[in-house]
């Protein structure tokens, strides 16, 4: 762990991706402070300052209404955050559980698990998202539910694959033949052999799932205003481009750092945590 | 003298009907409480397929293998596989690289119940001197080891069980010479200080003939000539067996000599 | 007499995120015409590398740094560029691998692989000289149903058959050097030792220069006219085979020879694993020129 801390901040581009996430992480949490708008995160209009080029009072400028738009895209970084991680933390153990099991035992159980991920897999993440928006209210925690759906079949997957072939591993066979049982086969011994590629998904996912959150905002199936997101802020602006170029530019900056941060870190730990096996 | 582990009209057959395969075909042999029995034979001759029914890993088709005398019941008990453990063939493979050292060394102690819980990591230390490894090596990580050394750390899991029979599935064939050489010995003095008995299966006759009592050679699932190391290398009774020998690629000029005379006589 | 293969203070390192570690430290050794060299060594001491080295297989690994000369027959390796090299990979240089059965391709017959191998190697042939051509390779291995091995998919061939068939191909195009990384290996003992056999006549009656990468000390006495010993990315000991084998000069290669378990019995000799002595400098028999 320390080890991985320590080559991953020696790297130039992967301390570029902590150094980025870092900063996402930062804003976000600390966004009452930094931003220097706080108020401009809902439904404020200030039309002396509508739809202003960045200056020295608004750093990238204001939106239609004449909210600040640094402040929103730090308080739409926290409602990105936040939605990331409660996709990959309800998403991750279900889908680490299931992959777990039918790598491990195999036979019908396997049958039935992976069966059902490929259902789920076969049908568009997107079309499967607006649909069930459309079904239910487009509301943020409806997004998160939406999103939580499509995400887990692919970590059922992951997992699968590396028990599988853990399975097949002598470390397996000699806890068997000294007859440990099956939660301690899977739990202590094949699990902990799955986490690496499980956390290097995570990582690369962050990136992921503010991007899907952001296309769902876009399509107005996402997070509602007054509440701030990136996406929504995207697909608003872009009806004025080029003149109030940064209504777009920004917010879409925003997301690509995030991401990129997010992937050269997940690139990273692939590299390493692969490597150590 | 009844032997500690036998096993009578062994069978084990995989498939069905069309493409059914002996794996195992009607095997009977006695192993003698602390001696060496080498099983060797090629790929697909049934040897490992012969070491899994052994340690329980999957049952026979028929036949019955006894210890102690006594029957050993398709679904073994924990008594059971506590007497018969095992060391693989690649150590890189049979140490979880996510745990450490000791946790591996360890698990048996906690599935048998050996020992108090407070007591156990003492015989885990204990265990990785016996075979060699400083008792620190504990909370290391098999990736920080040593081919030779890991296959130690393995080594000392199944002594820590306190096992009577181990069975050696090829535990030198993914090492090096030099370290093949060190952890023979080791394995040979282990069996004569601890009244070990080994079951080692190999398809490395010279190993075989220096740290094995006694052979069976195995070919295609039947045992074709089993007895002592001496005399099955002095004056192999089955063909199939002096085949093997001379296809040994050797060092020596009396090792030419000797693989010679079994080609000739093979010829006639 | 120019060598088939000369390399000269050869060193390999590998940049990771781990940081730099350096392989080979400096290895020198020639192969003349149809003159068998074998580069003995136990794992990690550097010698597939080499070989791969020398085929121009690493030279496209990132982070792979590669100093030192090497020239094989006219060729100064490090000059001719990436696809010269790759046409004298399979016509003028060959390769037989550790397990014959990964190395050739499971979705085409050997007879499609066969015919491929043949046309890197000369002028434009017709499928059907191609065809009669790979059968009378394959009949030079001992393979007596040629034609049925060339319909078959490498899986439904044994282990012994692949490694025929890849030596077939290794010598289909008369290559100048063939470098052997653990042949048969993956092999049991009695097919090993026939396929060796084997490819040790051809060789001699191609007039082949050969590289055998071993660990098998035993393999190495029947089939080598000369040795190198390598330990740790150097070269310690080197040699025609008789005079390494009957006396050994540096101490990793008497304590390598004494750790192999003799078939006349006579126990497992207690020799360290590791050695300072192990580390002097190299031993030179003089080469057989």
């Amino acid at each position: 762990m320390k080890r991985t801390l320590i080559i991953l901040l020696r790297n130039p581009l992967s301390l570029l991706g902590v150094l980025l996430v870092l900063m996402v992480i930062v804003l976000a949490v600390f966004a009452d402070f930094i931003a220097p708008f706080p108020d401009h995160k809902g439904a404020v209009v200030d039309f002396v300052y509508f739809n202003q080029a960045p200056s020295d009072r608004n750093l990238m400028g204001t939106d239609l209404v004449g909210r600040d738009l640094f402040s929103r895209i730090i308080y739409a970084y926290r409602i990105s955050l936040m939605l990331g991680v409660v996709v990959l933390v309800i998403s991750v153990p279900i889908g680490v559980l299931a992959g777990l099991f039918a790598g491990y035992r195999g036979g019908k159980t396997e049958f039935v698990l992976m069966r059902l991920t490929d259902v789920f897999l076969s049908i568009p993440p997107l079309v499967l998202a607006i649909a069930m928006m459309g079904v239910l209210e487009p509301t943020l925690l409806n997004a998160m539910l939406a999103v939580t759906a499509m995400w887990w079949p692919w970590y059922a997957r992951l997992v699968y694959n590396v028990a599988r072939s853990e399975r097949e591993e002598g470390y397996v066979l000699a806890a068997e033949v000294i007859g440990a049982s099956q939660w301690h086969i899977c739990f202590r011994e094949i699990l902990p052999n799955c986490l690496p590629a499980v956390i290097t998904k995570m990582t690369l996912d962050m990136g992921f799932v503010i991007i899907i959150a952001s296309s769902l905002s876009f399509l107005g199936l996402g997070v509602q205003p007054p509440t701030p997101d990136l996406g929504s802020m995207v697909a608003e602006g872009a009806r004025y481009l080029p003149d109030s170029w940064w209504l777009t530019v920004f917010p879409g900056l925003a997301i690509l750092v995030a991401v990129f941060g997010f992937n050269l870190i997940g690139d990273a730990l692939r590299e390493i945590l692969g490597a150590e096996q | 003298m009844t032997a500690l582990l036998s096993t009578r009209n062994l069978h084990k057959t995989f498939g069905k009907k069309r493409s059914l395969v002996h794996a195992v075909n009607n095997v009977s042999l006695d192993v003698q409480a602390g001696e060496c029995l080498a099983i060797v034979g090629e790929s697909g001759s049934g040897k490992t397929t012969l070491a899994n029914m052994l340690l329980g890993v999957y049952p026979q088709t028929s036949g019955e293998i006894t210890l102690d005398g006594q029957q050993l019941p398709a679904r073994r008990t924990l008594v059971h596989r506590r007497a018969i453990q095992l060391v693989q063939q690649n150590p890189l493979s049979s140490l979880n690289p996510r745990r450490s050292v000791g946790a591996s060394v360890r698990l048996g102690l906690d599935v048998y119940g050996i020992g108090k819980p407070s007591e156990r990591w003492r015989i885990t230390e204990a265990a990785l001197e016996e075979v060699g490894l400083p008792a620190a090596f504990r909370k290391r990580s098999p990736s920080a080891l040593s081919g030779g050394q890991r296959q130690r750390v393995a080594i000392a899991r199944a002594l820590a069980c306190q096992s009577r029979v181990v069975v050696l599935d090829e535990p030198t064939s993914a090492l090096d010479v030099l370290v093949q050489a060190r952890v023979l010995r080791l394995l040979d003095r282990l069996r004569r200080d601890k009244g070990l008995t080994y079951v080692f299966i190999t398809h490395d006759l010279s190993v075989v003939r220096n740290i094995a009592d006694r052979v069976a050679v195995f070919n295609a699932g039947v045992m074709v000539e089993c007895s002592d190391t001496r005399r099955l290398f002095e004056a192999p009774q089955h063909s199939y067996t002096r085949s093997l020998i001379a296809a040994v690629p050797v060092v020596t000029e009396a090792e030419m000599q000797l693989r010679n005379t079994l080609a000739e006589e093979s010829s006639k | 007499m120019t060598p088939v293969l000369a390399i000269e203070n050869l060193h390999l390192g590998f940049k990771g995120y781990t940081g730099y570690t350096e392989v080979l430290h400096g290895i020198s050794l020639s192969i003349n015409p149809a003159e068998r060299v074998a580069l003995v060594g136990e794992s990690g001491s550097g010698k597939s590398v080499t070989a791969r080295i020398i085929l121009g297989l690493l030279q496209e690994v990132r982070g792979a740094t590669i100093r030192g000369e090497l020239r094989f027959l006219q060729h100064d390796l490090n000059s001719i560029g990436t696809k010269h090299w790759r046409d004298l990979r399979g016509t003028r240089m060959s390769m037989i691998f550790q397990d014959p059965t990964s190395a050739l391709n499971p979705v085409f017959t050997v007879g499609v692989q066969f015919i491929e191998v043949l046309r890197r190697g000369s002028a434009p042939l017709s499928e059907a000289a191609a065809l009669s051509r790979a059968s009378a390779l394959l009949q030079s291995v001992s393979i007596n149903d040629p034609e049925r091995v060339l319909q078959a998919y490498p899986f439904q061939l044994s282990g012994g058959m692949n490694q025929r068939v890849m030596i077939a191909m290794a010598l289909a195009n008369n290559p100048a050097l063939l470098i052997a990384d653990e042949p048969g290996t993956a092999l049991d003992v009695t097919v090993q030792a026939q396929t060796l056999d084997l490819m040790n006549q051809l060789v001699a009656s191609h007039n082949t220069a050969m590289l055998f990468i071993s660990h098998n000390l035993g393999v190495v006495r029947e089939f080598a006219d000369r040795i190198y010993v390598i330990y740790r990315g150097r070269i310690v000991e080197q040699g025609p085979t008789a005079a390494v084998f009957n006396d050994p000069g540096h101490p990793y290669t008497r304590a390598l020879m004494a750790a192999v378990p003799r078939i006349t019995g006579g126990g497992i000799a207690d020799i360290p694993d590791t050695s300072d002595e192990f580390l002097q400098p190299c031993v030179n028999h003089g080469s057989a020129l």
